[in-house]
């Protein structure tokens, strides 16, 4: 009964629409601080790559390999953070665009440890591994009437749901925190916060690092979702897919890069039966977008507008039970 | 062997510089960086195997169909992705790079979808006709791009310095409002520099379809970034800058396919501009930018 509402196809798509959503804040963060950058695409592959190649060679656990990916993600994140500190703009887009494609090539051209073009395949599963894990403890999916591999897909996918809900809030904490103050009042105007006291290069660093972390967590995620990857996974192309999620949804609020995700994952899915001229349809879309709407789909005035929608029901509520009074 | 390469290399760059001298103009003027002009280029190529190949057309008829298809392309650019957008008040800055990267995904859509997703041979009538100097071999087909990229190069540098609507563009460029307040036409330039702009992308497409045979849809991507990588490398809307890191860039891909590791060919213009900004930000020749 269960059974047949959980399409595996529909829990793949969720799961990708987990990752997108993880490496969309990857670029909004750095974007807070007014950092264009890139190479999402770039670190997705370094923390995709690590994380593959030491579960396979090392046969370490997952979990392992996936902190080991993040990690490393977020090191080469702070070796180019720090010399770009003051490149500005479009230069810095340019700079971490041409980062990723170098990471690319090395990737296609280092065959003896990443197979080159044709990509590591048999990389662990992680609903696979947990299904292995459960079924060592005597749990059967079939007594939750599942078949195995919709008990696979659906692990993943509330695994993913927790970590992604967890990184929102974590965010959006920290957008009220001294570090996201700090972040917002440079991206306003750089000189009027250093003289504010905020130390510039240590936020700027700060946050183009959290962004790399954050790409190099969704890569190794993706590589054990996936069970596959190969450069071409990691080539300009999904460094403009991450780049629109985030500009698309609006670079403003948290709400933004993660609407676009959503909408832009499901997107392609949705105009299947157009498959022909589902990508025409998309660039024209983000053309039509910017003309029409520039900051992207959400931004402050419609979170405001949502907020004050919700709050005035809740006086509604407030006054009418006063009247009952 | 030396020179032969360094032939070889002088006919890549030059195109290079062609393809880059395209996202020069443009940055110079609107202070955008234009992510279509790859497949604008791209589609210059895919013009030019048309005509010579399924009208059997002689090489300038291909130019000429190949420089109005992407002059009409850059017109259609500026009028839906890059007016709309400037019309506006406080539009960051972000919005025409996305603007441009929608048109760039469409474009290279629409191409697959007109040309196929494959390789096309591209037939130059004079492909085999060579030279024969001493030791070295010349193609008629080098000579040929080498004379059409100098040539293009001089005629833009003489343009944009001797004549009037050149010295506007120029002075649109330095300045958009104080221009206009000048009595410049800036609406116009602006058109006329993104039309001009494409229309060099699409004569760079021949030439590169002539020097390598062959034309696909993926050949915009890769050229758009190292077109980007070289405006970087000889300085943002530096036109000499953008035709000497063309040439540099040429020469470097080049000599590292024959002495060193052809696989990290792609990634060399790349390394250099990591180095460039780290050494000297403003580019091989741009100037030094006092605030």
């Amino acid at each position: 009964m269960l059974a047949e509402f959980i399409n595996p196809y529909y829990l793949q798509i969720g799961c990708f629409v987990l990752i997108n959503i993880i490496l969309a804040l990857s670029v909004f963060v750095p974007l807070s601080t007014g950092q264009l950058s890139l190479a999402s695409a770039g670190f997705m592959g370094l923390g995709a790559y690590t994380s593959a190649l030491l579960t396979i060679h090392f046969e370490l656990p997952i979990i392992v390999g996936v902190i080991a990916g993040t990690l490393i993600a977020g090191l080469f994140g702070i070796l180019i953070g720090v010399p770009t500190l003051r490149l500005q703009g479009v230069y810095l887009a340019i700079v971490t665009l041409g980062f990723g494609e170098v990471i690319r090539v090395v990737f296609v051209n280092w065959e003896s440890l990443t197979k080159g073009s044709v990509g590591i395949s048999g990389i662990p599963h992680i609903g696979r591994e947990i299904l292995k894990t459960f079924k060592e403890f005597g749990f059967n999916p079939q007594s939750l009437g599942l078949q195995n591999n919709q008990f696979i897909f659906l692990s993943i996918f509330f695994l993913l749901l927790v970590i992604t809900v967890f990184l929102v809030w974590f965010f959006r904490r920290q957008s009220r925190s001294r570090v996201g103050r700090a972040y917002a009042a440079i991206n306003l105007d750089e000189k009027a916060a250093e003289s504010m006291g905020i130390n510039i290069t240590y936020y700027k660093v700060l946050a183009f690092t959290q962004g790399a972390l954050l790409a190099g967590f969704a890569g190794s995620l993706y590589a054990h979702v996936l069970a596959y990857i190969s450069p071409a996974d990691f080539s300009y192309h999904r460094a403009v897919d991450i780049l629109v999620f985030t500009i698309f949804g609006g670079s403003e609020v948290i709400w933004g890069p993660i609407f676009g995700a959503i909408f832009l994952t499901f997107l392609p899915e949705v105009l299947r039966f157009i498959s022909e001229y589902r990508y025409m349809i998309y660039g024209l879309m983000i053309i039509i977008l910017m003309a029409v709407r520039p900051q992207g789909l959400i931004d402050v005035t419609i979170i405001n507008w949502i907020k004050s929608k919700v709050s005035k029901r809740g006086v509604k509520h407030g006054s009418r039970s006063e009247k009952s009074m | 062997m030396l020179i032969e390469q360094l032939i070889n290399g002088l006919t890549l760059g030059s195109i290079y510089a062609i393809v880059a001298l395209g996202f020069t103009l443009v940055f110079g003027v609107l202070g955008i960086i234009n992510m279509a002009h790859g497949e604008i280029f791209m589609f210059g190529a895919f013009i030019g195997v048309m005509i010579t190949s399924i009208f059997d057309a002689p090489l300038w008829v291909a130019f000429a169909a190949a420089i109005l298809v992407t002059a009409i392309l850059g017109y259609f650019l500026e009028n839906f992705a890059l007016r709309p957008l400037r019309s506006k008040q406080g539009v960051s800055h972000l919005a025409p790079l996305i603007s441009t990267i929608g048109v760039s995904i469409f474009l290279e859509n629409l191409s697959h979808h007109m040309f196929g997703a494959g390789n096309r041979p591209f037939e130059a009538p004079f492909a085999e006709i060579n030279f024969q100097i001493g030791s070295i071999t010349v193609y008629l087909v080098q000579i040929v791009i080498f004379v059409i990229s100098i040539l293009l190069m001089v005629a833009l540098s003489f343009w944009l310095g001797k004549t009037k609507a050149g010295k506007a563009l120029r002075a649109t460029a330095e300045n958009l409002e104080t221009a206009s307040l000048l009595g410049v036409d800036t609406k116009r330039i602006i058109t006329m520099t993104v039309i001009i702009a494409s229309a060099m992308g699409g004569i760079a497409g021949i030439l590169v379809g002539m020097a390598f045979n062959s034309v696909n849809p993926q050949m915009g991507l890769s050229m758009g970034l190292k077109g980007l990588a070289i405006i970087i490398l000889g300085g943002m809307g530096n036109v000499r800058g953008a035709m000497a890191g063309g040439l540099i860039l040429g020469l470097a891909e080049t000599f590292v396919v024959v002495y060193g590791d052809s696989g990290y060919k792609d990634a060399i213009a790349f390394l250099a501009i990591i180095v460039i900004l780290l050494i000297r930000p403003q580019g091989l020749f741009g100037k030094k930018i006092t605030t």
